[in-house]
């Protein structure tokens, strides 16, 4: 099944997505990372979360859905979670507007994005999930590109470049 | 030392406290935050709690546990929390389908990295070690191309390693050549460093694939039934050289380590004593944490690091088809 991170990864990279939908995650060794993996398993903090049916909501409200993300480092790929989250909740007969907030903001001058989905828009976006389906369910991971600025950070970058 | 591993020489106490592990000694408590710490050795008696090894197992911490005699006893090897269903049937699958697929570059790699070994000492005027680094550049590769069974590869191994073992009595002083390697319980100097040197990268090695995806009972050039962590014993392999017997050149010809000093005299100097062991782990996690470029990632990376990344290149293999090419000294990838 679909979930928002995974169109999200699809929109970031293809193959990201293909192997954490597999199950190869990898280990991050950054220190924030650890800690954080330990705290949470150790508290099991409970987050403030709606969650249904693979997504989950960061914020609900009478005309938003609220995505928050830590970095605006891709909003192409956080706008297109986004307007999954929105179709998820129209199935559901819930209409809501989309609403992307990032903390910290380094590339764009605005951290505030908003987007409404249009019927037509709905027609392409569910044709797209299909062959997201269908791509997920492909017996290997497409090859890794030419090492983009974004590998750099990225935790695959060992995995995809040795 | 930097690193994120822990080594217990003396007996005591390990418990939780907040968010580290103390160990309690006679003189006093050590603390080991947990978020820098990955792997805990003990070499001696050592109590620890349930509650302990829960912490552990959150904070997937691997431990490792030494008799006082340098004997393995075993690994506490907290619940996997990298788990892919997919690789695993994959993994399975090489195993059956293309064992010798994976198994032959190993026993190449090998070769290579003893070769890479022993040049540095032909260079340095030991001129008789030609003949063998030639067997090895020459003959190695062709004779495991050409076998198509895997008994006949660990023939082969075997052949590499005893023609290694055959070149100590240029390398090392007289004291410590040895004439045969006799592992189970080892017989002389030279094999209780062999012996221990293994056994230490055997659990590095563990540790590195804990952080992976692989199943480690799944190996390819030893049974999957000859160790409950076979896969290790794989790929370490290709590391001995490198890691394990340039250790113990440096430590020998140095004379970091001598028979008299490090050895334990009553039992027949076949085991090193608490010095002399601590002096080899010392050295052996040096070079373990010693960086270098890699060739390809253009990173700075360390030798245990290149351990875990011969691991993804073997997780590429089963599940992308790339060939499986473990680390070689030579090229440094
Ligand atoms: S390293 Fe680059 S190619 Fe590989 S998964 Fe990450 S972003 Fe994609």
């Amino acid at each position: 099944m679909l979930t928002g991170t995974l169109v999200n990864y699809y929109t970031h990279c293809r193959r990201q997505c293909w192997l954490f939908y597999h199950h190869i995650n990898m280990e991050d060794n950054s220190e924030d990372v650890r800690i954080g993996r330990v705290l949470h398993e150790l508290k099991k903090q409970d987050k403030k979360e709606i969650a249904l049916e693979g997504i989950k909501l960061d914020k609900l409200t009478a005309e938003y859905v609220t995505e928050i993300k830590k970095s605006d480092a891709d909003i192409p790929a956080a706008m297109a979670q986004l307007e999954y989250y929105l179709i998820v909740l129209r199935d559901k007969g819930i209409m809501r507007k989309g609403r992307l907030e990032c903390i910290e903001k380094n590339k764009q001058n605005k951290s505030i994005h908003t987007l409404t989905l249009t019927e037509e828009r709905m027609g392409e976006l569910k044709k797209e999930y299909r062959s997201i389906e269908e791509f997920l369910n492909s017996d290997v991971p497409p090859p890794p590109p030419k090492i983009k600025p974004m590998c750099k950070k990225c935790a695959y970058f060992e995995y995809c470049f040795i | 030392m930097n690193s994120d591993t822990r080594y217990i020489f003396s007996t005591g106490e390990l418990f939780q406290k907040d968010f580290s592990i103390v160990f309690r000694k006679e003189d006093g408590n050590i603390y080991f935050p947990v978020k820098d710490t990955r792997e805990l050795y003990c070499f001696n008696e050592v109590t620890l709690s349930t509650k302990l090894m829960q912490l552990l197992a959150k904070a997937g911490i691997v431990v490792h546990f030494f008799g006082y005699y340098e004997n393995y006893i075993g690994t506490f090897y907290p619940k996997e929390y990298l788990l892919s269903g997919r690789l695993t049937v994959a993994q399975a699958l090489a195993y059956g389908n293309n064992r010798l697929t994976v198994a032959k570059p190993i026993v190449c790699g090998t070769a290579k990295n003893i070769h890479f070994v022993l040049y540095h000492y032909y260079r340095h005027g030991k001129s008789d070690l030609k003949e063998f680094l030639d067997w090895l550049h020459k003959s190695v590769p062709k004779l495991v191309d050409d076998t198509g069974d895997i008994k006949q590869l660990l023939r082969i191994e075997g052949a590499i390693w005893a023609g290694f073992y055959q070149t100590f009595r240029e390398i090392l002083p007289e004291s410590f050549a040895m004439n045969k390697r006799v592992k189970r319980p080892p017989d002389n100097p030279i094999n209780a460093l062999i012996s221990f040197g293994n056994t230490l990268l055997y659990t590095k090695t563990i540790t590195e694939i804990y952080h992976t995806h692989l199943n480690q009972t799944i190996s390819f050039l030893h049974e999957p039934a000859e160790r409950r962590f076979s896969l290790s014993l794989d790929l370490s392999e290709v590391f001995k050289p490198i890691l394990v017997y340039r250790t113990i050149f440096d430590c020998v010809n140095n004379r970091k380590i001598t028979v008299e000093k490090h050895f334990n005299k009553s039992l027949n100097y076949a085991l090193l004593n608490d010095a002399g062991r601590k002096t080899f782990i010392e050295a052996f996690d040096e070079r373990l944490n010693q960086t270098f470029e890699h060739n390809t990632l253009k990173r700075r990376i360390s030798f245990k690091q290149a351990i875990r990344l011969d691991g993804y290149k073997l997780i590429k293999y089963i599940l992308e088809g790339k060939k499986f090419v473990p680390f070689c000294m030579e090229d440094k990838k």
